[in-house]
């Protein structure tokens, strides 16, 4: 046994372990791929695909857990601190969003198109693309995964190269799914080999 | 200084230390119950590297002495042992963690 107990370290590794299932990286993924499935379809579609785009997301999430990880590397809960703090930071997100778009609308009703909003609009590559980048940002605090900020910065490159180069964004987002899956599907594939399922009851 | 006076104090500070933590495996228990809200059997034997009936043998220890509780829910219709540290095994740990901290505070390397 390790002489040095480092609570931080074991922390850390407990976390990780967790979340080296790929399962996060895949149901992001899907998410994204589905947005860029719906996006050459009807633009009402994407509009309510948005709305159960959070409980597929959390269904699958909570399915590929309890199928694949739970049963291989145990049943853990977290601290709730953590959490909560996150959940603080996304609601203080949608709330600076929410009140940025009421702005947006009696701005233009009043006088027009803001100059702000025309700027966000014609760069809206960068505008998607930092706003992903956050929500990555904000997950990768949430689960204490390193890989997850790479994504942020993945996205901001690729967005950033889609404001130079032009091509559709639906284009962008399929390459940003597609590997976000294959990373995700990499850690699984390694997850399920690195931990077999115990033969011994959980019950013990 | 008065030299009785630390030995003193020093010999008080290694007698403070809690006998059934400082175990070595159940000071690894002890310290992956500390970092989690709740685990299971599973998930500490993967962390910790320790066989399941060691780690069962020192769960009860750390049962008895009231630091770990053992809940037994069903989820799915299967059994589930989930256990997690009590405000007592909590605070004896932080206790624990102070105590070495102290004995080994002035140890000269």
């Amino acid at each position: 046994m390790n002489q040095k107990i480092n609570l931080k370290e074991i922390e850390r590794k407990a976390y990780t372990s967790y979340h080296q299932d790929g399962v996060i990286d895949i149901t992001i993924a899907v998410v994204i791929l589905l947005f860029s499935v719906m996006m050459l379809g009807d633009i009402y579609l994407l509009g309510s695909i948005g709305g159960v785009s959070g409980i597929l997301a959390v269904s699958l999430y909570a399915g590929l857990k309890k199928l694949l990880t739970v049963p291989r590397i145990g049943y853990v809960k977290f601290p709730q601190q953590r959490a909560q703090r996150m959940v603080a930071i996304a609601v203080a997100l949608g709330t600076l969003s929410a009140l940025m778009g009421l702005v947006a609308v009696l701005q233009t009703m009043s006088q027009g198109t803001p100059e702000w909003l025309v700027f966000l609009i014609e760069n809206y590559m960068l505008t998607i693309g930092t706003a992903v980048a956050a929500l990555f940002l904000l997950a990768g605090y949430a689960f204490k995964t390193k890989r997850i900020y790479a994504y942020a910065l993945l996205t901001l490159v690729l967005f950033v190269a889609g404001h130079f180069i032009y091509f559709p964004l639906y284009y962008y987002l399929t390459a940003l799914g597609i590997i976000l899956l294959a990373c995700g599907l990499f850690l699984m594939i390694r997850f399920v080999s690195r931990y077999p399922k115990t033969t011994e009851a959980a019950d013990a | 200084m008065n030299p009785s006076k630390t030995s003193d104090d020093e010999l008080n500070a290694i007698q403070n230390i809690d006998k059934i933590i400082h175990e070595p495996a159940r000071l690894l228990l002890m310290a992956h119950l500390f970092v989690v809200e709740s685990a299971d059997f599973l998930f500490l034997q993967r962390q910790s590297g320790l066989t399941w009936g060691n780690i069962s043998s020192h769960l009860r220890k750390l049962e008895n002495a009231g630091y770990v509780v053992v809940e037994k829910e069903f989820i799915d219709k299967k059994p589930h042992t989930t256990l997690k540290l009590t405000d007592k095994g909590r605070k004896a740990f932080k206790e624990y963690r102070k105590n070495m901290k102290q004995v080994f505070e002035d140890l000269p390397e």
